[in-house]
């Protein structure tokens, strides 16, 4: 028997099906993979203005393109570069938590501005890629021009009711609303969860497609890898500065908004479900920030509102433009 | 209605159709040609090109009008207000009343296509060319099923009222914002439809029911024969667009009208019947380079 024939017989089973990326609006110009311990992160660069902005991965549940909405217009006037964070998109998936801790997204932010030979960035982040972006103002503020915090999720914010209706690591009592916030309700139904939380995240009327989007990008991650991230440091307490004494029992990011030296920005939605706005009022109050209270809004902004969220950057960068010269 | 406008109106004002039913415009923007766009009416009104106006109009001067039975134009409640006639008078009364030379009309449906038609080929001086979207040209071939269905129980009682039913005058009058819901959900089936939806639900409510109810009792006044024949004398460049998947206007409609004019079918794969709400992006770069394409020809 020939081997056709055989191959007639026993066809290969056809590949899995590959989940193709949706077409964008913009394509990166350059792109590239920074390597720190062995771990691999993307990145991408649009557009050759100045300056440049650096969007900061958030939550690994989603990946870079969660900017979808800003990189077509920032990048008409700027330099944007954007990377996924590890944990999801292009970048490696680590197995260890440690890999998780906002030190590390900071350094990786760092390397990604090293590789685009960048040498100072506004540097802008979304709820928990807001205190990413802190981290890195100041563990290296000689490499931050601005920060800009969207729906900053800081540990800032008045507590949501009903937010922690379960223990991370326990089994919820059902498999509905906040209970599928923990590693058994992951395991269990991955999508589930990601459709409970965008459905949370956007809650405006009219976010279908924000939803689907964000839906989809938790699905190019998986459960465990997020399960993993969970227990990482996120924003740990600073060392004390020299002389002050003990560890301060204030929350770690107004340890963190003392040490920040750049002009800032702050933009958060009043109706934000996930991490209420007053949050981002504190984080603004203690930074001397601007602050942009969207009315009506969510916790994601950069996806429902766009426009507004575009015009606020563009003024925000501009200024910081005008205030050098 | 007129909360949150991206663009407001340089010129409004109100024209008198021939039958004395007040017609109520808006003029936006200077730049040549004027592009007139006819209103879906009396189930919507002139709010339904929101999304076209701001983006036309930087370029072009943009005229709109609010059909008779919606908006704030006048309701008549009687039949004979809604004949066929009287729809190509108020784009008539509209055109000459902002003194418009000539312009490219936008239509959507029968209301706005078949209306632009006939306007066209009764004023061959007047039209420059014709943007068709969801071509609604009545008999050209069979409507979908649930028409016919419901349009043969529209007058009468029925124990219930599911689905396609509801186009049913006692159900509007129980009932016309559900009607509306069910209507424009079923005609605007794509995904990330909510705003678009809940935008022509609000027009739709904003109108007049016993309009509606007049203007169904209207019988459409050609066969199938006079209505190609008033095709086939169109002499102005047509651009045609209709969704692959529109719930209201069969594309086989527009294929044949791309047939017997040869005007060019742009077929919009997965796209249902509200093309300019629900695609503005494509519908304003298909207007604007049908328009400059008129244009490009007119200078020597």
């Amino acid at each position: 028997m020939s081997r056709l024939a055989e191959r007639r017989v026993a066809p290969e089973p056809p590949p899995p099906p590959v989940r193709r990326e949706q077409s964008r609006a913009r394509y990166p110009d350059e792109t590239g993979v920074i390597v720190r311990d062995g771990i691999h992160v993307a990145w991408e660069r649009y557009g050759d203005g100045s300056p440049t902005i650096l969007l900061m991965p958030t939550w690994s549940i989603i990946h870079s393109r969660h900017w979808k909405g800003q990189i077509p217009y920032l990048a008409r006037h700027f330099r944007v570069v954007t990377f996924d964070g590890r944990g999801n998109g292009r970048s490696d998936r680590p197995t260890t938590v440690a890999a998780y801790n906002g030190a590390e997204f900071a350094a990786d932010a760092v390397a990604v501005l090293d590789a685009t030979k960048t040498d100072r960035a506004i540097v802008a982040g979304l709820s928990m890629g807001a205190g990413y972006a802190l981290e890195t103002a100041v563990a290296y503020p000689e490499r931050v021009s601005g920060l800009v915090f969207v729906g900053p999720s800081v540990g800032l914010s008045d507590p949501i009711p009903g937010r922690h209706a379960v223990a991370f690591d326990e089994t919820p009592p059902a498999w509905h609303g906040w209970y599928l916030y923990s590693a058994a309700a992951w395991r269990r139904d991955w999508a589930a969860f990601a459709e409970f939380f965008f459905g949370q995240v956007f809650n405006e009327p009219h976010s279908t497609k924000q939803i689907e989007d964000a839906v989809e990008w938790a699905l190019d991650t998986d459960p465990e890898t997020i399960i993993t991230a969970e227990d990482a440091a996120y924003l740990p307490a600073l060392e004390p500065a020299i002389g002050t004494g003990s560890i301060s029992p204030e929350p770690a990011a107004l340890g963190y908004a003392g040490r920040v030296r750049c002009p800032s920005l702050v933009i958060h939605g009043d109706a934000d479900a996930i991490t209420d706005v007053s949050g981002g009022r504190r984080l603004a109050a203690a930074i001397g920030a601007r602050l942009v209270i969207l009315r009506g809004s969510g916790h994601n902004p950069l996806g429902r509102e766009p426009v507004k969220v575009n015009l606020a950057l563009r003024a925000f960068v501009d200024q910081i433009g005008r205030d050098l010269q | 209605m007129s909360s949150g406008r991206a663009r407001l109106p340089d010129e409004t004002g109100r024209l008198a159709a021939p039958d004395g039913v007040g017609i109520a415009f808006e003029v936006f923007g200077t730049g040549d040609p004027t592009i007139v766009f006819l209103p879906s009416a009396p189930i919507i009104h002139s709010r339904q090109w929101k999304g076209q106006v701001p983006y036309l109009s930087r370029h072009h001067r943009v005229v709109t009008y609010d059909g008779r039975g919606n908006g704030v134009s006048d309701r008549p409640t009687e039949p004979d207000a809604f004949s066929d006639d009287s729809y190509v008078a108020d784009l008539a009364t509209v055109i000459d009343g902002t003194a418009t030379d000539r312009a490219v009309l936008v239509g959507l449906c029968t209301d706005g296509v078949w209306r632009a038609i006939r306007y066209a080929v009764a004023n061959p001086d007047r039209v420059l060319g014709i943007v068709a979207f969801a071509v609604g040209v009545p008999r050209l071939t069979p409507s979908h099923p649930h028409y016919v269905a419901s349009g043969a129980t529209f007058d009468d009682e029925l124990p219930e009222y599911e689905g396609w039913s509801k186009l049913n005058r006692h159900y509007w009058q129980q009932d016309y914002p559900d009607f509306a819901r069910f209507f424009f959900e079923e005609i605007t089936s794509e995904p990330h439809s909510t705003k678009a939806i809940e935008d022509a639900v609000e027009w739709a409510v904003e109108g007049s029911v016993e309009s509606m109810i007049a203007e169904a009792q209207v019988e459409f006044p050609f066969d199938r024969d006079a209505v190609e024949a008033i095709c086939r004398s169109v002499r102005c460049p047509m651009l045609l667009v209709h969704g692959t998947e529109d719930t209201c206007q069969p594309i086989a409609r527009a294929r044949r009208l791309a047939e017997i004019t040869g005007a060019p079918l742009v077929e919009v794969e997965g796209a249902d019947h509200m093309i300019p709400g629900r695609h503005p992006v494509l519908a304003n770069l298909l207007i604007r380079d049908f328009v400059r394409s008129l244009t490009e020809v007119a200078v020597p």
